[in-house]
C-alpha cells in the first residue's frame, strides 16, 4: 500500500461520505463550463452585435462564482480535516511525517476535485446545449443539436478550478504541517466556547443588530448608490451580529428558563441544535448572506427582463414605427427607401395632436402613479384611429357626433372606469364614449400618447396643434439590422438638412426583440447563474454540517429508544430540529430580499410591472426557484439522516 | 532501554495551571512488562503520551537507548515512531478504510519495505496473535478483541521494540481481555517486546512484571512480581490500591 493508493481509497470514501458536497462541485463545474461555452461559442457571438458584452458579464459573474466555490471548498476541506483529526493523528502515530500526511491529503483532494471536474465538464456539455437552446429561442433562431466541445472553455474552467484547489490545498498543507499529534488524537475532547459570553453584551449586540438590519433594509431601498452601499454594509453587520447572538443566546435562554426546557421535545431539539449552533454563528450568517444575495440576484434578474420585454411589448403591435417632427414631409426619404427595400404589407402616416388642456393627464396624475410626458392631453383623428385598428385587425369602432373615446393601457383604464367628463376639444364639447385597451404603441414618448390618447372626430382634432407625426407599418418580413441602420441614417440626415425639431424615433420590432434577447442574455443569465451557485454552495455546506452528525444522532436515538421514546415522537423531534436548522438562515434573507424586490419593481415606470411581471408574481417565482433548489438539499439530508438514524 | 528523568508536565493557562506530572523518574529495562496504575486524573495517560512523543514534557528528559526524544527533529521523530514505538489504544485507532492486513502493514509499507516482505511479516505477526483468518476483513467486520489484537499486531509488525498501551482492555469484555493480556504476555516473553501499559484494572496489571502506582502526578509505589504467581500478585496490587484509596472500581 503506497501513499497514493491510500489517497485514492480515502478520496473514494470522501466522495461517498460527502456526496452532497461532491455533487455540488460537479454541478458548479458543469455550470462554469457551460457558461464558458457561451463565451467561446462563435454561433452565439454571431447572433447579434449586442452580445459583445456577454463574455465580460459572464467572466465577472464567474469570478464571483469561483470565489464562492473556493469558500465552500475551503470550508469543507477544513471541516473534513477537523472531523478526521484522529485519523490523521493515527497516521502520524504510526510514523508518517506531517509532510507525508499533507501530501496524502492533497492527493486525495486533487482526485476528488479532478473527478468532480471531469464529471462536471461532461454534464456541462448537456447544460451548454440547454443554455444554447435558450439563447437561440430568445433570438427566435431554431435550435438544432450540434455537438460542442471547446478547448478554450475547458481551459478556462480548468484554470478556475486549479486556482481554487491550489489555494485551498496550500492552506490545508500549512495547517497539517503545523498540527501537533496530541491535538489531533484528542481533538474530540476539546470544546468550543460561545463567542459572546455575557448576556448583557449579547442583549446589547442583539438590539443593535436588529436596528442595523432595519436601517440597512431601508437604505438599500432609497436607490442612491452611496446609501445603498452603506445599507448593504448594515445588512451584513446585522446578519453576523444577529447570528452570533442567537447562537450563544439559545443555551442561555434555556438555562434561565428551565421549565420551558422540559416541555415536550424541547430539551432534545434545542440541546441538539445548540450543540451545533454555538459554533456555527459565523457560518449561519455567511449562509444567510448568500441566500440574501440569491434572492436579490434572482429578483433583479427578473425585473430587468420584465422591463426590457414589457417596454418594447407596447410597440410590438406594429413591425415598425417612425416618429418625428410635425412636418408631413418628415419621413419622405425613409419612405422612399422602404418602397425600394422593405416590402410593406400595410402602413399609415398620421399626426398626433395636443389638446389645449390637460384634463385627463391631470386627473391621472392625482389619482394614480402616472408620469406626465406631454404638457396637454394627446389627441388622434377618428379616421386615423379607424385605419390603424383595421391594420391591426382590431374590431371597427365608430363614434357618434359629439363623442370621444379614450384608447389607453390597462393600468390607466383601471383609474378611468368611472370617467364621465365632457371635454372641450378643438372647439367642440365632446362626451365620453368608453375605453379601448388593445396594445397600441402607448409606451412613453413620441408614440400614441403616454398611456392614453383621446380619439375625437376629425374636425375637432384638426383644430388642435400637431405634436408629432407618426408612421406605423406592418412589413412582409422582419426589418433587418442593416435596413434599420440605413433608415436611421436617412432619418438623421433629413433632420439635419431640413432643420426638423422634436425627438425622432425609429422602432422596428425585430431590433427591439434582439435587444431584449441580448439584454436578457447579458444581464439575466449571469444573475441567475450567480443565484444558482450561491444557493447550491450554501445549502451544500449546511447539509454537510448536518450529515456529519449522523453517528451522534444514531447513538442518541438508540439511547432514546432504550429510554422508551416512541418512534413517532423521535421522528417528530428530528423533523422539528431539521426544520429549525434549515429555516434559520433562510428567514433573514426573506425579510430583506422580499421588500427589496418589491421596492425595486415599484421603482420602474407605471404599467411595466403588471400581469406576469407583477411584483408579487416575481417574488413568488424567486422564492419558488430558491426553495426548489434548497428543498432538494433539505430532502436529501432528511432522507439520508432518517434512514440512518431511525431505520424502519 | 528507557530512562525517564524528573519529568514534569503542566496544563492550562496562566491563571489555572494543573500539574499532571510531578518529577517522575524511573528506568525501564529491555524486555520488561510494566503496568502503570492510578485513579482517574493521576497522570498515567499523560505519562504514556509523553513517552510516546504524542505530548511534550514541560521539564525533565526521556531517553530511549540514550537518545533524548525531546530533541529529535520532526523527520527523525516520525522515523523513530515508525521503527521503535508501537501503540495500542483503548478504542483501537484502526483506519476504517483499510483491511486488517493493510492496517497492520501500513507502517511497514510506508517504510518502503519490499511488498512481499510486508505480506510475509504481517502474516507471521497475525498468526502469532491468532488473527490470521480475518486479515481480509475491514475493522467494522470484526470483534473488539480481534480489533485490539490487530492493533497489537500493527504495533509490533515493523519490529518495534517498545509497545505503549493505553487501557488496551478498556473496551473489551472479560474473555477478550484475558485473551489479549495472554497475547501481550506472549509478545513480551516470546517476542522480547518491552511493554508499557496504562490501566486502572488490577486484573490487567497482574499480567505485568512490575506495577507502578501514580497518585497526583507522582510515583506513589512500585510492586515487583518476581517469582510470585499472577494470582498472588493480583491480591498484592489490590492491597496497594486499598491504601492508595482509589476508586471503587479499581478495587473490585
Amino acid at each position: 500500500m503506497t501513499l497514493s493508493k491510500l489517497s485514492l481509497r480515502n478520496a473514494k470514501r470522501q466522495a461517498g461520505d460527502y456526496l452532497v458536497y461532491f455533487v455540488t462541485i460537479v454541478l458548479a463545474a458543469a455550470l462554469i463550463y457551460a457558461f464558458n461555452g457561451l463565451i467561446f461559442s462563435k454561433e452565439v457571438q454571431e447572433l447579434s452585435q449586442l452580445l459583445k458584452s456577454l463574455p465580460l458579464t459572464i467572466v465577472l459573474a464567474s469570478i464571483v462564482v469561483v470565489g464562492i466555490i473556493r469558500w465552500m471548498i475551503s470550508y469543507t476541506t477544513n471541516f473534513m480535516l477537523t472531523r478526521r483529526s484522529r485519523e490523521l493523528g493515527t497516521y502520524m502515530l504510526i510514523g508518517l511525517e506531517s509532510r507525508q500526511v499533507a501530501r496524502m491529503f492533497f492527493l486525495e483532494n486533487l482526485m476528488v476535485g479532478g473527478a468532480a471536474l471531469a464529471l462536471g465538464v461532461l454534464l456541462g456539455n448537456l447544460l451548454y446545449q440547454a443554455l444554447r437552446a435558450i439563447v437561440l429561442a430568445l433570438f427566435g433562431t431554431p435550435y438544432t443539436f450540434s455537438f460542442f466541445f471547446s478547448v478554450k472553455a475547458l481551459g478556462l474552467t480548468l484554470l478556475y478550478f486549479a486556482l481554487v484547489y491550489l489555494s485551498v490545498q496550500m492552506k490545508s498543507r500549512k495547517r497539517i504541517r503545523g498540527m501537533k499529534i496530541y491535538d489531533l488524537i484528542y481533538y474530540e475532547k476539546q470544546n468550543q466556547g460561545a463567542v459572546i459570553r455575557t448576556s448583557r453584551n449579547r442583549r446589547r449586540i442583539f438590539v443593535l443588530s436588529v436596528i442595523l438590519g432595519i436601517a440597512g433594509s431601508i437604505l438599500l431601498m432609497v436607490g442612491d448608490l452611496l446609501f445603498g452601499l452603506i445599507g448593504a454594509g448594515c445588512v451584513i453587520a446585522f446578519l453576523y451580529s444577529f447570528f452570533l447572538c442567537f447562537a450563544s443566546g439559545v443555551p442561555a435562554f434555556f438555562d434561565r428558563q428551565p421549565a420551558r426546557k422540559y416541555r415536550k421535545q424541547n430539551l432534545l431539539i434545542f440541546r441538539t441544535l445548540t450543540a451545533k449552533l454555538a459554533s456555527m454563528g459565523i457560518l449561519m450568517a455567511t449562509i444567510a448572506l448568500l441566500f440574501t444575495a440569491t434572492l436579490i440576484s434572482e429578483g433583479t434578474g427578473m425585473i430587468f427582463r420584465a422591463i426590457f420585454r414589457n417596454r418594447t411589448a407596447q410597440n410590438s403591435c406594429f413591425d415598425m414605427i417612425l416618429s418625428g417632427d410635425a412636418q408631413t414631409e418628415v419621413f419622405r426619404d425613409c419612405k422612399q427607401y422602404m418602397d425600394e427595400n422593405i416590402p410593406v404589407r400595410d402602413g399609415w402616416q398620421y399626426p398626433v395632436y395636443l389638446s389645449k388642456d390637460d384634463t385627463v393627464t391631470a386627473y391621472l396624475e392625482s389619482n394614480m402613479k402616472y408620469h406626465r410626458y406631454y404638457k396637454a392631453d394627446t389627441v388622434m383623428r377618428e379616421s386615423d384611429y379607424a385605419a390603424l385598428r383595421s391594420m391591426l385587425g382590431y374590431d371597427a369602432v365608430t363614434l357618434a357626433p359629439g363623442q370621444y373615446l379614450i384608447h389607453c393601457r390597462p393600468y390607466v383604464a383601471a383609474a378611468l372606469t368611472d370617467w364621465d367628463r365632457t371635454l372641450e376639444i378643438g372647439g367642440q364639447a365632446l362626451v365620453p364614449a368608453g375605453l379601448r385597451t388593445e396594445i397600441f404603441a402607448q409606451q412613453a414618448y413620441d408614440v400614441n400618447g403616454n398611456g392614453f390618447i383621446l380619439v375625437v372626430p376629425d374636425a375637432a382634432a384638426e383644430a388642435c396643434v400637431v405634436d408629432h407625426t407618426m408612421y406605423a407599418a406592418l412589413t412582409e418580413e422582419p426589418v433587418g439590422a442593416a435596413q434599420q441602420e440605413a433608415l436611421y441614417g436617412l432619418q438623421r440626415e433629413a433632420y439635419e438638412q431640413n432643420g426638423y425639431s422634436g425627438d425622432m424615433l425609429l422602432y422596428t420590432r425585430s431590433a427591439a426583440e434582439a435587444e431584449v434577447a441580448a439584454m436578457t442574455a447579458t444581464t439575466v443569465f449571469p444573475l441567475f447563474y450567480l443565484a444558482l451557485v450561491l444557493t447550491m454552495t450554501a445549502a451544500a455546506i449546511l447539509t454537510v454540517q448536518q450529515l456529519s452528525e449522523t453517528d451522534r444522532y444514531r447513538r442518541q436515538f438508540a439511547l432514546l429508544r432504550k429510554l422508551g421514546m416512541d418512534r413517532r415522537e423521535m421522528a417528530a423531534a428530528l423533523r422539528t430540529q431539521f426544520g429549525i436548522y434549515y429555516a434559520m438562515p433562510a428567514i433573514p434573507p426573506l425579510l430583506i430580499g422580499v421588500p427589496f424586490i418589491v421596492h425595486l419593481a415599484g421603482a420602474t415606470e407605471p404599467g411595466i410591472m403588471v400581469g406576469a411581471s407583477a411584483p408579487a408574481t416575481i417574488v413568488g417565482i424567486c422564492l419558488g426557484l430558491f426553495f426548489a433548489v434548497y428543498a432538494v438539499y433539505i430532502l436529501l439530508a432528511y432522507t439520508s439522516l432518517k434512514r440512518n438514524v431511525l431505520p424502519e | 532501554m528507557l530512562q525517564v528523568r524528573n519529568i514534569e508536565k503542566y496544563y492550562g493557562s496562566k491563571n489555572n495551571v494543573t500539574k499532571a506530572l510531578d518529577r517522575v523518574s524511573f528506568d525501564v529495562a529491555d524486555g520488561e512488562f510494566i503496568a502503570i496504575m492510578g485513579a482517574s486524573g493521576s497522570g498515567k495517560t499523560t505519562l504514556l503520551n509523553c513517552i510516546s512523543t504524542i505530548d511534550t514534557v514541560s521539564a525533565g528528559d526521556i531517553l530511549l537507548d540514550g537518545v533524548n526524544i525531546a530533541e529529535l527533529p520532526s523527520g527523525e521523530l516520525a522515523r523513530f515512531r515508525r521503527e521503535r514505538l508501537g501503540f495500542v489504544f483503548q478504542d483501537f485507532n484502526l483506519l476504517d478504510t483499510l483491511t486488517v492486513e493493510e492496517n497492520i502493514g501500513l507502517a511497514l509499507a510506508l517504510n518502503h519495505s519490499d511488498p512481499n516482505a510486508v505480506r510475509r511479516q504481517v502474516g507471521a505477526v497475525a498468526q502469532k496473535l491468532g488473527i490470521g483468518d480475518i486479515l481480509e476483513k475491514f475493522p467494522y467486520q470484526v470483534s473488539g478483541g480481534q480489533k485490539q489484537r490487530a492493533a497489537c499486531a500493527r504495533a509490533m509488525a515493523a519490529g518495534q521494540s517498545l509497545l505503549l498501551a493505553d487501557e488496551p482492555t478498556g473496551a473489551l469484555d472479560s474473555r477478550a481481555s484475558k485473551n489479549l493480556l495472554e497475547i501481550m504476555s506472549e509478545m513480551n516473553s516470546g517476542m522480547r517486546a518491552t511493554i508499557l501499559m496504562v490501566t486502572h484494572d488490577s486484573y490487567s496489571a497482574s499480567y505485568a512484571g512490575r506495577v507502578m502506582f501514580l497518585k497526583d502526578g507522582r510515583i506513589f509505589n512500585e510492586l515487583l512480581r518476581g517469582e510470585r504467581t499472577r494470582a498472588v500478585f493480583y491480591h498484592e496490587i489490590l492491597d496497594v490500591l486499598a491504601v492508595l484509596g482509589g476508586d471503587v472500581s479499581d478495587v473490585i
